[in-house]
């Protein structure tokens, strides 16, 4: 997924929320526990944002480099796009 | 030990069926299982799941489109904060009925084909059903809803695999499950009807493998292994009683669909206990769970936490004892049954109640 996609999710791809602060992706037929950075990520996905500009959110809210969060974000879409979760 | 939180619920809300699949995993007894839950019942079984800490719940059967709650249903399960997924043949599932259930939140509707050619998807059914099947895929792609199309396979349909996939492939799926038949219930009784050859086995498993690697990032290709081909068992249910719970049409909460077959234990009904109670400490559910009921060889097996001793109902099935490693484990004592299973002939046996 190029930097300046605008990701949205595919049919049936739903964030979920738990009282206990974890985050769920639910998929068809299963469910996906996020990290805290994948679910910060993927919090941001609206049809309308960058991938650029969720990469630089996620970077400023961990603290960590634009290269680190680059890297383990673009890998994280690359995955979702694969299975058409994310388009 | 202490009950872990179960993510799955699945709803069995009828085991009435206008098909007559000769590899349907339901029961032989279909006759028992008529005096149904009523929509308040589901509601509250949803309710009581999703306090659980379930978050999808599968509604299946039979066929859970004959039920004419199903679209409540659904929305009770919506309110919940329930993932809701529907399991059907889709003979009924007209415009109306799914406009009616994605609106009250469905996120993701299977649909099972026979076969990909209608004359002999026709002949598996039992029933004219293949063109209105056809009809309910193009609907559900039109929707926004997730889709999953299903073909369950043996040794009637397992040579048309190439063609299951190009079927798919030309509706644009973008999911398809490719499920080898679980002998279990009228599959169980038919699996000499039913199992496939090696040699279909081994082809199918090539043509998955080559088209998941073609249609990478198009199609997601779901395949079911063969139950009675490999070295190690199914992780069953991921475990007895540790994520899934299954909810027959009369109320009975099981570990696994297929569980009410295993007649040694005595399992509980959401009409008498809730959900909670019968998950955390029935005494069906605590019977299998975790490692500690392990015999050997599972018991010092480095892969114990991995497929769980396999399937409880494979064991009572082909051992009478639903306590011992599964007999598809190439380490099971009882290994040598398997191989007898494979083998003969017979003609298919249709399910009726």
């Amino acid at each position: 997924m190029k930097r300046t996609a605008l990701p949205r999710f595919g049919k049936g791809v739903k964030l979920r929320h738990d009282g206990n602060g974890s985050v769920m992706l639910l998929i068809p037929e299963g469910a996906l526990v996020l990290n805290a950075s994948a679910a910060a990520a993927l919090e941001l996905v609206d049809g309308a944002r960058p991938l650029a500009e969720i990469i630089t959110a996620v970077a400023e809210r961990f603290d960590v480099s634009a290269d680190h969060a680059r890297e383990d974000i673009l890998a994280l879409f690359e995955r979702l796009e694969q299975r058409g979760l994310v388009q | 030990m202490s009950a872990p939180r179960p993510l799955s619920l699945l709803c069995e809300l009828t085991y009435r069926c206008n098909l007559q699949c000769p590899y349907c995993y339901n029961p032989l007894d279909l006759r028992s299982y008529r005096d149904e839950l009523t929509t308040e019942q589901w509601s509250r079984v949803l309710q009581q799941a999703a306090d659980l800490g379930v978050v999808q719940a599968h509604f299946s059967g039979g066929e859970p489109t004959l039920r004419p709650d199903l679209v409540a249903l659904v929305e009770a399960a919506a309110a919940c904060g329930l993932y809701t997924n529907l399991i059907t043949q889709g003979t009924f599932l007209d415009d109306v009925l799914l406009d009616r259930l994605v609106h009250g939140g469905l996120n993701h509707v299977q649909i099972s084909i026979q076969a990909p050619q209608a004359a002999l998807a026709d002949r598996i059914a039992g029933a004219i059903v293949h063109d209105k099947k056809l009809e309910a895929l193009r609907r559900v792609l039109s929707r926004d809803v997730a889709l999953t199309l299903n073909c369950v396979l043996h040794r009637l349909n397992h040579d048309s695999i190439e063609e299951v996939i190009e079927y798919a492939l030309r509706l644009e799926i973008r999911r398809l499950e490719l499920a080898n038949v679980q002998f279990y219930g009228w599959a169980y009784r038919n699996r000499t009807a039913l199992m496939p050859t090696l040699e279909q086995v081994r082809h199918g498993e090539q043509v998955v493998a080559a088209a998941r690697e073609r249609l990478r990032g198009a199609m997601e290709i779901v395949y079911v292994l063969p139950d009675y081909f490999g070295d190690f068992p199914k992780p069953c249910m991921n475990g007895w009683g540790r994520q899934f719970l299954t909810v027959t049409p009369n109320g009975y909460a099981l570990p696994c669909p297929a569980a009410a077959a295993i007649t040694t234990l005595a399992f509980e009904n959401v009409r008498d206990r809730s959900l909670q109670e019968i998950w955390r400490d029935s005494a069906a559910f605590e019977r299998y769970r975790g490692t500690g009921w392990m015999p050997e060889p599972c018991r010092s097996c480095e892969r114990r936490e991995l497929d769980w001793g396999g399937c409880r109902c494979q064991a009572y099935l082909i051992t009478g004892d639903a306590g011992v490693t599964d007999p598809a484990c190439s380490l099971s004592p009882d290994h040598a049954s398997i191989a007898s299973l494979r083998e003969g002939v017979s003609e298919p046996v249709y399910r009726r109640a």
